[in-house]
């Protein structure tokens, strides 16, 4: 039991970021608004469309047309069921902007759910332009006195919708892939220095783990972008190098396969990895001047960092990586000593 | 070894299913539905399913081990 | 010292088996103008983008072409005769150094046959320059390390390919960049930041490369 104890830590981590992961719900949003175009000077009604929402049950439901610092409350609100909420807005004949089409964003707010934000949900074009006119009609409202909304919940995002708990099941499996890979660097290294045979059977198994990783990550990315992003596979920066990633490391087998000598075979395929670790390494600094990501945090895309990585993620996101890095270490640990046995069996016969 | 087989191939069938799922005109939402909630459930299969293979691969490579010792 | 007289006398000794086997760099010139002449006939008229596009892969498949041979096609006597005689980062070097000048070469080749058969879309032409010497350094580097590697396996020039190709991505990447540039393809006012991340990349795999090469070299 005693040498057992990081692979238990590792599958207790696992377990709590399946377990809080899913079970945590997500804070209210607004998925949809219909129509999402109007015309300045009518009255404009649209049906809101609410993600684990109350409201029905709200006694202070209160709903805005934002645009900048100028806000424009409804008139008549009609909730008619917890998700659906039917919103009349009337409109001045003159907007506070010099373009012809404005977009404006929507703002709900009661006291059960909090304030969400649907931004760019509305266009209302106008057809005659006086800013400087509208600017006195609208008025001014920084909405301040919004209600918070209290316990733990995972923030709610346009696209992604409940796929934001793939954060743990997806993301992690990158950063477990990368720590192993590095620690397989290690093991190359010291292989160089010490000669030892064991380093270079170990560097083998957490390469194997790095490259299983590696392609469920692409599978389980693929998955998730069909279903937001709409396609397999896109030209994506991360996308590409992994697939980068990928190549190296099945030339890396490809390698060790055409060796029998097996010391020259430990030897090569060390240096190798070293080589082309280091090599690709500058990538990262590279690819993001050549095209951009549709990422988070690339490309005007909001980035799992700051506001949209909130602390309520991080304690699952980090126990994912931990877990997730400690069971691949372990399975890799499996394939060594596999190896090892392999190795003395083949020497007695 | 053939339990490997087996399960490569749920994966695969996996795969055309979920892809049969969001292709069928009848039930176009399925993966959309409830917040898209489907789609972490089929992450987490990837996962599972993937080191699961992975794992029958290794069983295999003892097999083999197991056998060259008994020879 | 030691190192550099080795490196100059390595040196002398590549260039002299070279002018011996004359056909060997002859059939790497006409690898390339056959290329160029293939690309020729199955395009036609081409856009500046295209143009790069295809001068970089043509550059890239020769350069890879004409490297192999650099470990690959020497025998085993010859080797042991290099192990007794030099110190092997004078080996490395020496070799590194020659197949600069060979990319170089090979690359202004593949320039003036690409000249000769479509009109020469480049614009800033100092910048274009530059790039093609970074350009051979930086393959030169990679392409000789990656060769050393291959050279121990028995189907060396098929590996040397899935070796290398993975490898050179970011400097190929780079490279595009900088030569879009110089074709006036994008106006890119931080392409000095490119190229010090070029120099950066070489500097980093020489460093490897010489670390790395004395533990391959031992046989």
């Amino acid at each position: 039991m005693k040498e057992n104890w990081w692979k238990i830590i590792g599958i207790v981590l696992m377990l709590f970021a399946l377990i809080f992961g899913i079970l945590t719900p997500l804070k209210p949003g607004l998925p949809s608004v219909f129509p999402f175009n109007g015309k300045a000077g009518n009255p404009l009604t649209v049906d809101i469309q609410g993600y684990n929402t109350h409201f029905d049950e709200a006694k202070e439901q209160r709903v805005w047309l934002k645009l900048g610092d100028y806000t424009l409350g409804s008139s008549k609100l009609e909730a008619t069921s917890s998700n659906l909420l039917r919103a009349t807005f009337l409109t001045p004949a003159m907007l506070p902007s010099k373009d012809s089409v404005v977009v404006f964003s929507l703002v709900t707010d009661n006291e059960i759910d909090g304030a969400s934000v649907m931004p760019s949900a509305i266009f209302v074009k106008q057809s005659v332009i006086d800013s400087a006119g509208a600017a006195q009609v609208w008025p001014q409202n920084s909405l301040d006195n919004l209600h918070q909304q209290a316990g733990i919940m995972f923030p709610y995002r346009n696209v992604l919708g409940e796929t934001i708990r793939n954060l743990y099941y997806h993301v992690s499996l990158w950063f477990a892939m990368f720590i192993i890979l590095a620690v397989s660097i290690f093991y190359s290294i010291r292989y160089l220095n010490k000669g030892n045979m064991l380093d270079d059977h170990r560097s083998n198994a957490l390469v194997s783990v790095g490259v299983l990783f590696g392609l469920l990550g692409c599978a389980t990315g693929s998955i998730w972008a069909k279903h937001t992003w709409g396609t397999w596979w896109t030209t994506d920066v991360k996308l590409n190098m992994t697939a980068i990633f990928m190549l190296i490391y099945l030339a890396y087998f490809v390698l060790r396969g055409s060796f029998q000598d097996e010391i020259k075979r430990a030897r090569l395929a060390s240096v190798y990895n070293i080589f082309a670790f280091a090599s690709i390494i500058p990538l990262l600094f590279v690819i993001p001047r050549l095209v951009d990501s549709l990422h988070p945090g690339n490309g005007g895309n909001p980035g799992f960092g700051g506001e949209d990585l909130d602390n309520t993620m991080r304690i699952a996101f980090y126990p994912a990586i931990i877990g997730m890095t400690l069971i691949g270490l372990w399975i890799a640990d499996l394939r060594y000593r596999l190896a090892v046995l392999a190795d003395k069996v083949l020497d007695r016969i | 070894m053939k339990i490997s087989k087996i399960i490569i191939a749920l994966f695969v069938f996996q795969c055309i299913i979920l892809n049969n799922i969001t292709a069928q005109s009848s039930n176009p939402d399925f993966m959309q539905s409830i917040g898209k909630i489907y789609v972490v459930v089929a992450v987490i299969v990837t996962v599972f399913l993937g080191i699961i293979i992975y794992l029958f691969s290794l069983q295999k490579k003892i097999k083999q081990l197991e056998d060259q010792i008994k020879d | 010292m030691q190192v550099l007289t080795e490196i100059i006398f390595l040196l002398k000794k590549e260039l002299l088996l070279e002018w011996r086997q004359k056909y060997a760099i002859g059939g790497i010139l006409l690898y390339v103008i056959s290329t160029v002449f293939i690309v020729y006939i199955s395009t036609g008229e081409i856009r500046p983008p295209v143009w790069n596009i295809l001068f970089w892969i043509i550059v890239l498949f020769a350069s890879v072409n004409a490297v192999v041979k650099s470990f690959v096609q020497e025998n085993s006597q010859r080797q042991l005769y290099y192990y007794q005689l030099a110190h092997p980062i004078a080996i490395i070097l020496s070799k590194m150094l020659y197949n600069i000048g060979l990319l170089f070469m090979l690359t202004v080749l593949s320039y003036l046959a690409m000249t000769l058969v479509y009109e020469s879309p480049i614009k800033r032409v100092g910048l274009f320059w530059l790039t093609i010497f970074l350009g051979s350094v930086g393959f030169s580097i990679t392409f000789t390390f990656v060769s050393a590697i291959a050279s121990k396996a028995d189907n060396s020039s098929t590996l040397m390919a899935i070796l290398t190709f993975p490898i050179v991505i970011p400097i190929l990447g780079t490279l595009m960049m900088l030569s879009a540039n110089a074709l006036g393809l994008i106006q890119d006012t931080a392409y000095v930041k490119d190229i010090y991340t070029l120099i950066a990349i070489d500097g980093i795999l020489l460093g490897l490369a010489i670390i790395l090469f004395p533990f391959l070299w031992r046989d």
